[in-house]
């Protein structure tokens, strides 16, 4: 299909468990969780009002998904050993998933506030992209996926596109969410929320939210080669597909899910079963987990892979929690060890056909790491990633 | 990747005098809940989905068929209605319906379960220039085989609260903004030809830029090499261009006319004077707008350019060319 590959060659995260791309593995690796009660807004009013919040960046910067990117980003490209602005600016992109982007700067804005202190394009989903790009000097394809919770991993997939495309050499690709009254208010007001996340287990009740951003880079091949890069992982194959079932339920037959999966899997030319590890939506509300479960089984068959979630860890991170799924993917490929699901004690029932990674981390080599994400509207997205 | 991608239906709306009544009933019980952008997409898409002979809303999910939408606002609309009664109520006063369709994909979405397209499902942006990067993708998609058709294009809807925004710096377009939806269905040229369907045109290379600083020493360099890589692409060189369509608003008109050397059009369409600026919605139109004017076999680059630093180009050609 296509004549060029993308390969993945640095990873940046700024994320609940510290900023950093190792705090984030080791804290997985232990299964620590970084849910709390929330401590950087007013959230007496809130109900739940737990949430896994970035404490290790400072409130000052007023667009804060913007700056969780930036510093994911600079991370990213010290990690490729790469300066963009020794590249041909025409050929760095940027791909950025976010459902919230400048929300904060929304919020302040309705209540009566100024409306962007830092010029154009905070407010707007854009906003975090347009941000990287202008520290960049990137002159190449630079858009943001609005997939819902699916858009840190349809943004991976669209710099993929591009790199594998020809239209651009390096993209940095990933995404970013913040927490703030608007989000939790409203998966509250949805009933979706709990204390606690325990994906996947018979107590689940619902989900918690989080906040950071994860930035990998993704660059051609061919590109990656010639400058003797390190490859974190090789970009096999993406695949998006739609319920169209319902705008905020999953499909119960997991329909929408499993054809992502299918078609991330058809593009890769690898069969369900050269796959070593699935990093799984997992949210932890009752639906969620249900239906996920049926769709891997349908892909998978009955307890065919090592299934975990992050999510119980850094809590729902939104637009950026397929992302964080993929450095994830890529850390697990590169080092054989596949994380527990923290918050998970007793898995339910309902989920008997998935190998849930509980308690401790696994030893296990992948040669090919899957991840699932899913979100409102229908959304579904897949990555399939191969060890370097 | 090679394959042609026929443009094989068109729908647009630009106000909302269009009545919801024209739409399949299945469609308007939707559509009549749904919020402004939601409405203008289930228009457009009706439309376009008819012409392109793929009308039908109640068959099980339609795998091979997808949505790809570029909007520059979303649903900004939404979350403004959300937030004033979050402010005035506290939470307690939060309203889920309005919470759930506070995703951009919501349009697609509903479009996706309207009219059954059961492929990819996806929304992009890149401010203005949204609809040529949603075109864009979904001939990707549709040119590397991982979908059939694709209702592609993009749509932004405007009240008082963007209006506010906008006028208070949020984003100066440079002319007056506008709503509306645009979208084309992309198809695979051989499965449009078995299907018999008429073919509009054909869409040969897309490609994105940006512009991180209009008034630098670089102004136009995005623009110069997102058209260089949509020419490349589609294999036509700058001298076979017979029509332009400009996008660029008079403070970046000179950023526009740096980035196309080479390109000498008979024909230079301006559809945003007479429809303003519609975002999401203006990527399609001015496919519209160049098919409007070209003779068969013509080849055709259309631009679209944002304040936001977003900017694209897009080459094709009229009629059945392949």
């Amino acid at each position: 299909m296509f004549s060029r590959a993308a390969v993945i060659t640095g990873c940046g995260a700024v994320s609940p468990l510290g900023v950093g791309v190792r705090a984030l593995w080791e804290g997985l690796l232990a299964g620590r969780t970084a849910i709390a009660p929330i401590t950087g807004f007013p959230a007496d009013d809130l109900a739940p009002r737990t949430a896994a919040e970035v404490r290790h960046v400072a409130r000052t910067d007023p667009d804060r998904a913007g700056a969780f990117a930036l510093a994911a980003a600079t991370e990213a490209l010290a990690d490729a050993a790469l300066d963009p602005r020794a590249l041909d600016a025409g050929r760095v992109g940027v791909a950025l998933g976010t459902t919230l982007g400048g929300m904060q700067l929304f919020e302040r804005w309705m209540a009566g506030g100024e409306v962007l202190p830092a010029g154009i394009g905070a407010i707007p989903y854009y906003g975090p992209a347009v941000r990287l790009a202008r520290a960049l000097g990137c002159l190449g394809p630079v858009a943001t996926a609005q997939l819902a919770c699916a858009s840190g991993t349809h943004a991976i997939a669209l710099a993929a596109d591009w790199v594998r495309a020809g239209r651009a050499d390096v993209v940095l690709a990933g995404g970013t969410d913040l927490l703030c009254r608007f989000v939790v208010s409203g998966f509250n007001c949805l009933r979706a929320t709990a204390e606690v996340a325990r994906p996947f287990d018979a107590a689940r009740r619902g989900l918690v939210l989080g906040e950071g951003a994860a930035i990998v880079l993704v660059e051609e091949a061919g590109h990656a080669a010639r400058r003797g890069a390190r490859l974190c992982a090789r970009v096999l194959g993406v695949g998006a597909a739609g319920d169209a079932t319902h705008m905020t339920a999953p499909d119960r037959e997991g329909g929408g899910a499993a054809r992502a999966l299918r078609a991330a899997l058809a593009e890769a030319a690898r069969p369900p079963d050269a796959v070593g590890f699935v990093s799984a939506h997992g949210t932890g509300t009752p639906y969620n987990d249900a239906m996920e479960a049926v769709a891997l089984t349908r892909v998978f068959g009955r307890r065919a892979v090592p299934v975990d979630s992050i999510k119980g860890a850094i809590g729902h991170t939104l637009g950026a929690a397929g992302a964080f799924e993929a450095i994830l993917c890529a850390r697990v490929l590169a080092e054989g060890r596949i994380p527990p699901t923290a918050g998970l004690e007793t898995p339910d029932p309902a989920c008997d056909g998935l190998d849930l990674v509980v308690g401790t981390a696994r030893a296990q080599a992948v040669e090919v790491a899957v991840s699932s994400s899913s979100g409102f509207a229908g959304t579904n997205a897949a990555l399939v990633l191969g060890r370097a | 990747m090679r394959g042609a991608v026929a443009i094989t239906g068109a729908g647009a709306v630009t106000s909302r005098d269009v009545a919801l009544a024209v739409l399949p009933e299945a469609v308007r019980a939707r559509a009549t809940r749904a919020e402004r952008v939601t409405q203008l997409v289930l228009l457009a898409a009706g439309r376009a989905l008819a012409a392109a002979g793929l009308e039908a809303t109640d068959d099980a999910p339609r795998a091979r068929l997808g949505v790809v939408l570029g909007t520059a606002f979303g649903c900004f609309l939404t979350n403004a209605a959300y937030q004033r009664r979050l402010l005035e109520g506290g939470p307690a006063a939060a309203s889920p319906r309005l919470f759930a369709a506070t995703v951009s994909n919501a349009a697609g979405g509903e479009l996706a379960i309207a009219y059954r397209l059961g492929g990819p499902s996806v929304t992009l942006t890149a401010g203005g220039a949204s609809g040529i990067v949603a075109l864009g993708h979904a001939a990707d998609l549709v040119r590397s085989g991982r979908a059939d058709a694709l209702v592609a294009g993009g749509a932004d809807a405007l009240d008082d609260d963007l209006r506010r925004w906008l006028a208070a710096g949020g984003l100066d377009p440079g002319r007056a903004p506008a709503e509306g939806a645009a979208v084309l269905v992309l198809e695979r040229a051989e499965l449009a030809r078995a299907r018999g369907r008429a073919v509009l045109g054909t869409v040969e290379g897309v490609a994105a830029g940006f512009e991180p600083d209009a008034a630098g020493a670089r102004a136009g360099e995005g623009l110069a090499a997102a058209v260089a890589t949509a020419l490349g692409e589609a294999g036509v060189a700058p001298s076979e261009i017979r029509v332009l369509v400009s996008a660029a608003p008079p403070a970046l008109a000179d950023l526009e006319s740096r980035a196309l050397g080479g390109v000498e059009p008979r024909t230079v369409v301006h559809p945003k004077d007479a429809l303003g600026e519609t975002f999401g919605a203006a990527g399609a139109l001015g496919v519209l707008a160049a098919l409007a004017e070209a003779p068969p076999g013509a080849a055709l680059l259309v631009l679209d350019v944002c304040a936001s630093g977003h900017v694209a180009a897009l080459v094709a050609r009229a009629g059945d060319a392949a």
